[in-house]
């Protein structure tokens, strides 16, 4: 794959809110010149796919959008054979040459859940302030090794008993202050610090 | 042969046939889950649909494939193999089932040609990113054993035996099976894989392809179909 496409993996746990990130993160990259395009794993039925292409109908072709079967495996999809993603990818830029972006969406808990590098250049974990104010502390790869953590839905977090405060420290702590990101997908708060990080991994400017 | 290079071909049929090798296998059910939608298979019928597949679909068709393959490879006759990966591609009826094996045939390739290398990887490569041949899973692992100096029978056999492992695995997944009784239906299965396998070894290209109408019209079916976790 060229140098020119940046490829980005968006995990986390069931829920958490890694489609409506996808759908508020694709008009920011629009916005900013970029021609993005989305691979989701987590498929078992047709859900996640249609429901990024009706939220973002007009703005993205719907064909930009694709769903991969994973055997019931998201994670060996993503993380030890990402064959199938690999050929996905391969296929998406063949029929849209000028496609500078892929984001691979695929759901999974924060010890199953990282992505080969052969087939990203960097991921997001999600989190969602619902999960609990624990899930930080609890640790395991995806909250430690992702790139960026990204803790969602911090508009709920009054609601159910979660301190943004304590979650965003302890999540400072266990990733020795790699970057961590506060967000609200609805309306749009922390989006551009999501694109800006997204962006340092690029490696030929757009 | 001697001793070293018959070990290493052993090596490395099961370093191909290991269910770890990256070609993206566990993603297909090879038409189980079809039958599972249908309700037309149950954990008593589902080692009896595995041989049925295998003697009337992959054993005419992949396996056919994959020792004509296999052959023309070793001989450099480069036409006869994408003859075959032509005419196997050819006689797959479904859409997910000719791009279930395209997409894991050039997986496998890629790996392939890394972990073994070989002029007959590099060539077949060529001609698939040329897009002069389909690059079929079958003919793809027939050149990687024909380059890893695997003998055709064995070739064969290690490739049915890695189909037979990997729809058990989706029968462990879609609860048809469980992990004793998934071990017990792979070695009952030995007799049919041997007998699949010399019936491949004969076969000629113009009776290359399987015929099972039934798994075909079960697989146009789970290509609609409204929920699944399998490609195929």
């Amino acid at each position: 794959m060229t140098d020119h496409v940046l490829r980005v993996g968006i995990a986390g746990p069931v829920g958490s809110g890694k489609t409506a990130l996808v759908e508020a993160l694709v008009p920011v990259l629009i916005a900013r010149g970029h021609r993005p395009a989305v691979i989701t794993n987590d498929i078992y039925t047709q859900e996640d796919a249609q429901h990024v292409r009706r939220n973002l109908a007009g703005l993205l072709d719907p064909e930009r959008v694709v769903g991969v079967e994973t055997g019931a495996c998201p994670h060996t999809a993503v993380r030890d054979d990402p064959t199938m993603n690999l050929a996905a990818g391969a296929e998406l830029l063949e029929r849209f040459p000028d496609i500078d972006t892929l984001l691979y969406e695929s759901g999974g808990d924060n010890l199953t859940l990282t992505f080969s590098p052969v087939l990203v250049d960097m991921f997001f974990f999600v989190l969602d302030t619902a999960e609990g104010e624990k899930m930080p502390r609890k640790r395991g790869p995806g909250i430690t090794d992702s790139d960026v953590l990204v803790i969602n839905k911090i508009d709920i977090a009054r609601y159910v008993r979660c301190d943004l405060g304590v979650m965003t420290s302890d999540a400072d702590r266990v990733r020795e202050g790699r970057p961590v990101v506060l967000t609200n997908s609805l309306t749009g708060e922390g989006l551009e610090r999501v694109a800006d990080l997204l962006e340092s991994y690029r490696k030929v400017p757009a | 042969m001697t001793g070293t290079t018959t070990l290493d071909a052993l090596l490395v049929s099961l370093q191909l046939t290991d269910s770890a090798f990256p070609s993206g296998l566990y993603t297909l059910s090879h038409g189980l889950e079809g039958y599972a939608q249908a309700k037309a298979v149950d954990p008593e019928s589902m080692p009896e649909l595995l041989a049925d597949l295998l003697r009337h679909s992959v054993g005419p068709a992949d396996a056919t494939a994959l020792a004509l393959a296999h052959r023309a490879a070793e001989a450099g006759d480069w036409a006869g193999v994408v003859a075959v990966d032509e005419r196997l591609h050819a006689s797959k009826l479904n859409r997910e089932l000719r791009l279930a094996s395209t997409r894991t045939g050039r997986q496998m390739l890629d790996t392939a040609r890394l972990a073994l290398g070989g002029e007959e990887l590099e060539r077949y490569a060529e001609l698939v990113a040329a897009k002069l041949t389909p690059g079929c899973q079958p003919v793809a692992a027939g050149v990687a054993y024909a380059a890893g100096g695997v003998p055709t029978e064995q070739a064969v056999a290690s490739d049915l035996f890695a189909f037979a492992v990997s729809f058990v695995g989706a029968g462990l997944r879609l609860r048809l099976t469980d992990h004793r009784r998934a071990q017990s239906a792979l070695r009952a299965l030995a007799p049919v894989i041997q007998e699949v396998t010399g019936a491949a070894l004969e076969r000629e290209l113009a009776d290359l392809g399987g015929c099972v109408p039934a798994a075909d019209a079960m697989s146009g079916r789970h290509e609609r179909a409204e929920a699944r976790m399998f490609a195929t």
